[in-house]
């Protein structure tokens, strides 16, 4: 018995330390915040948003096979300005979407279509003033801001001690950020469908940091580590489970909603394997050693 | 047995839920269509109306839109005779049945445009001064037209931006832009001109108003001075209550146009084959329709036209007004007409509006629109097309095949890693089911006609609670939570569209996570110094899932509260499958894995 508490805080003591993998999250989180710094002195905006919140026409349409795109982007972008093509594959063959500006009419774009072979009998047309998209973005931004700010509180009303509980809401902050910065890396826009994978993710994120920090703080039992390690059993187990079912959302499903949903949270629950295993966890263990619980 | 009492509700829950899904009343049968639409030109009008369910076209049975298609692609002149509502009717058709049909709804789950196809609209208001009552008398004024119009279905919404500015969301099925674009987004205004000629006589210009007469002068350029006032080309004036405009000179002739209507003098539009037709004219076919126009209005038009001069048209030898008669829809002229010379200086009530089209059905539409307008009268504001969104119906198909393989590969992966990590069926197998349960609650609540389904579930599971309490068995405060709470979400109903699905998703997503702490935490090896339960572990793996479950509350809330249409689906979606898991479905996993362990 004596022995086995001995080990227990040699353990603690020496243990794994997590202060040098720190360093891979603060790293993250700097590429992260520079590259929207970069970002933002480029374009003047620190987003990249979908035309839902900016204004615009998005053409949908459902083909039995693929076509040039870049070919089609060149008339296209002849003909109606500024032009963005993108494809879409799935269970029920491929897509496509066309992004024209709210200006031009969609018929023409249909019509165009049409003439370079393109079948447009499975289509759907979404067109957005630019004064609702603008509206739209202002309520956004006040979902997200209020969405983190009740997250936040519940963080500190459930755990009611102020390094956990920041530490916790410190992970999720960095998630958002970060995976905001990815989505740009990997050229996925701001719509309406990856905000709500964004607040998503604040729930996934925070729901593993609660797993760690439960076990760390109250079974005492065990060592530090060992609470961390079955934390991570547990929680890797968690994120394995939805990245899964994400991945098989992602590559099969021809709705570019879903897709758009599926890939946020995939780049989201990976950044969010560090986020709480290396950085939550070291600040968790420091904590936990220092005041030894 | 009252032992599992957790189970149990959670299987009164999930019949509960198959049943206020799929449970449907069919009274003539399931095989049938539903009437959607039947138009004027239908024999069947007066007779059939939307809603009716068909079952059979002349003795075959009719069991989808496909069937009743090819029953009646041929049918253009004979009898028919359709089996509606049980009874057997018989038209004789002439042209066109004029009936449109649709599928009969399965469950009583509403689906999203995005699912099954369909138009979403949002118009906006042109002016920015529209006050809240001007929205609501705009939206039933549309209602109207698309109630008049046949439109089925539309559902009309007034959104409110952050700004404060107001909007109108038009949800529909099968409604093409051309509908919006020509009869809900027009302002209907209705106006009717008369062109007033005054002619020099004497040297002088006159205007003739009934019996009086104004003297006109020239002034300037392009100028005249009437009646003390000073009028450039184009410029308006009131004489006699009546809004005339200054057109210009030609020659000895001064032009006028005289406002003698607008739509609020219009008290009836005609639909009876006396007063409006469609006919074939030159190389392809014009309509007519009369309006009944107040005596207030025709006494405009008899005092206005007093005084023209007539004359002969070469071609037809009748006499007509040296004048004609513009109406103009949202200040776009529709029909210019002669006028007989006998009205001339009479009250005329029934003027005719006319149009032409280059088909038959064109025609017929153009004139049901312009009725349709007239008849519900014009709307306080003008509107703009803000957004449109088409999504045809069978792109609307392939969306909710996909998504139910999607859904149903992703249940399989997760079962596989879940299989894997604990290689123990007894864990894997009911996580799946308590999963698949989940989605078919949310989808329970989520569909209509249920209240009576709900409330035998709230009493039913009151009972359930009551007895097992008295048996002495341990409840706690969820469990009274869940039978009052459950059953009152079970009224709401709500669309399941994409977001909604993204909803459930998140939900069954947050739900597989939380069985997977609550098996981990149950299946953990202890440490030999202190005798844990499996009860107080299960007690920690729930203090876990109730706090991540009320910060998912928490960050979803707000978007119930600000989010625009499609956000706040997502959020209600979550937010009610995350607490139907934690009172329902997660206790019941618990009580499973829970006996489980003991029989290891």
């Amino acid at each position: 018995m004596i022995l086995k508490r001995k080990r227990k805080e040699e353990k603690d003591s020496k243990g794994r330390n997590y202060s040098h993998l720190l360093v891979i999250s603060v790293l993250l989180v700097v590429f992260s915040v520079g590259f929207l710094v970069y970002g933002y002195t480029q374009r003047g905006d620190w987003f990249i948003k979908s035309i839902e919140l900016r204004g615009g026409t998005v053409i949908s349409v459902s083909l039995d096979k693929p076509v040039a795109i870049s070919d089609l982007e060149k008339k296209l972008s002849e003909k109606f300005g500024s032009v963005l093509i993108q494809e879409t594959r799935g269970f029920s063959g491929y897509g496509l979407s066309v992004e024209v500006d709210s200006s031009v009419n969609s018929t023409e774009v249909l019509n165009e279509l049409n003439a370079n072979g393109i079948s447009t009998e499975k289509s759907s047309i979404e067109t957005i003033d630019p004064g609702i998209g603008e509206s739209f973005w202002y309520q956004a931004q006040i979902a997200v801001i209020l969405a983190f700010v009740f997250m936040a509180v519940t963080v500190f009303v459930i755990f009611r001690t102020f390094v956990p509980s920041t530490a916790v809401i410190l992970a999720a902050g960095c998630d958002i950020i970060e995976t905001v910065a990815f989505m740009q890396i990997f050229g996925i826009q701001l719509s309406l469908a990856s905000l709500a994978a964004l607040l998503m993710l604040i729930g996934y994120s925070v729901d593993t940091d609660i797993i760690l920090t439960t076990r760390v703080l109250r079974m005492t039992e065990k060592s530090v580590d060992e609470r961390i390690n079955s934390a991570m059993k547990t929680g890797i187990t968690t994120a394995g489970t939805t990245i899964g079912a994400l991945s098989v959302l992602y590559i099969s499903s021809v709705s570019a909603v879903l897709s758009q949903i599926a890939s946020v949270l995939l780049i989201g629950l990976v950044l969010d394997i560090a986020n709480t295993w290396i950085q939550n966890a070291a600040i968790i263990k420091w904590y936990a050693v220092r005041k030894g619980i | 047995m009252l032992k599992y009492w957790r189970v149990w509700l959670l299987i009164l829950f999930l019949s509960a839920s198959a049943l206020a899904i799929g449970f449907k009343y069919y009274p003539y049968g399931r095989h049938v269509v539903e009437i959607s639409f039947v138009s004027d030109s239908s024999p069947a009008k007066g007779v059939l109306e939307q809603g009716m369910l068909i079952s059979a076209v002349n003795g075959a049975a009719v069991d989808s839109f496909d069937d009743w298609s090819k029953a009646t692609q041929n049918l253009s002149s004979g009898s028919v005779s359709l089996t509606v509502n049980g009874k057997d009717y018989r038209f004789s058709v002439n042209d066109t049945l004029g009936i449109d049909v649709m599928d009969i709804e399965r469950t009583n789950l509403e689906f999203g445009l995005d699912l099954r196809g369909g138009t979403r609209i949002i118009l906006k208001p042109s002016s920015s001064n529209v006050t809240k009552e001007d929205i609501t008398q705009t939206i039933a004024t549309l209602q109207t037209r698309a109630n008049l119009y046949g439109l089925k279905e539309m559902r009309f919404f007034a959104t409110t931006g952050v700004d404060g500015s107001n909007y109108i969301q038009i949800e529909a099925a099968g409604v093409s832009r051309d509908i919006v674009e020509n009869l809900l987004s027009k302002q209907g205004s209705f106006e009717a001109k008369v062109l007033k000629p005054v002619d020099l006589a004497n040297e002088k210009w006159s205007m003739q108003i009934g019996d009086r007469f104004y003297p006109v002068s020239v002034v300037g350029n392009s100028s005249i001075e009437i009646a003390n006032q000073t009028v450039a080309e184009n410029g308006t004036f009131s004489l006699e209550g009546i809004e005339f405009q200054y057109m210009n000179q030609t020659n000895n002739r001064l032009a006028f146009l005289a406002k003698v209507y607008t739509g609020s003098d219009i008290e009836l539009v005609y639909s009876d084959p006396q007063h409006s037709g469609v006919r074939p004219s030159g190389n392809g076919y014009s309509f007519y329709f009369a309006v009944l126009v107040s005596e207030k209005g025709a006494q405009k038009f008899a005092d206005v036209t007093t005084g023209i001069p007539s004359k002969v048209d070469l071609q037809t030898g009748e006499r007509y007004l040296d004048s004609k008669i513009y109406l103009y829809l949202d200040g776009k002229l529709v029909s210019d007409l002669n006028i007989g010379s006998e009205l001339g200086g009479k009250i005329y009530q029934t003027p005719q509006i006319q149009g032409f089209r280059a088909d038959l059905q064109g025609a017929t539409e153009e004139k049901l629109r312009l009725q349709t307008i007239l008849r519900s009268g014009a709307i306080p504001t003008s509107l703009k097309i803000a957004s449109v969104d088409i999504i045809s119906q069978t792109l609307g198909s392939d969306f909710f095949i996909s998504v139910l393989y999607a859904g149903m590969l992703a249940g399989l992966t997760v079962f596989a890693i879940v299989f894997v990590r604990y290689r123990r069926l007894r864990t894997a197998l009911p996580m799946a089911g308590i999963s698949f349960s989940e989605v078919v609650i949310i989808l329970g609540i989520a569909s209509t006609n249920d209240a009576i389904i709900w409330a035998s579930v709230m009493v039913i599971g009151f009972v359930l609670i009551a007895a097992s309490w008295w048996k002495k068995h341990e409840i706690d405060i969820f469990a009274w939570v869940a039978v009052v709470l459950v059953p009152l979400l079970g009224l709401m109903s709500w669309t399941i569209d994409l977001a909604a699905i993204g909803g459930i998703i998140a939900a069954i997503g947050t739900s597989v996570d939380h069985q997977v702490i609550i098996a981990d935490e149950a299946l953990m090896k202890t440490d030999e110094r202190r005798v844990y339960t499996v009860k107080d572990k299960i007690k920690r793996a729930f203090f876990i899932i109730f706090s991540s479950a009320s910060t998912v509350i928490a960050a979803m809330f707000p978007l119930m509260l600000v989010g625009v249409g499609l956000i706040r689906g997502f959020a209600i979606t979550t937010i009610i499958g995350v607490l139907v898991g934690i009172l329902v479905t997660r206790p019941a996993y618990a009580r499973i894995i829970e006996s489980g362990i003991k029989k290891d």
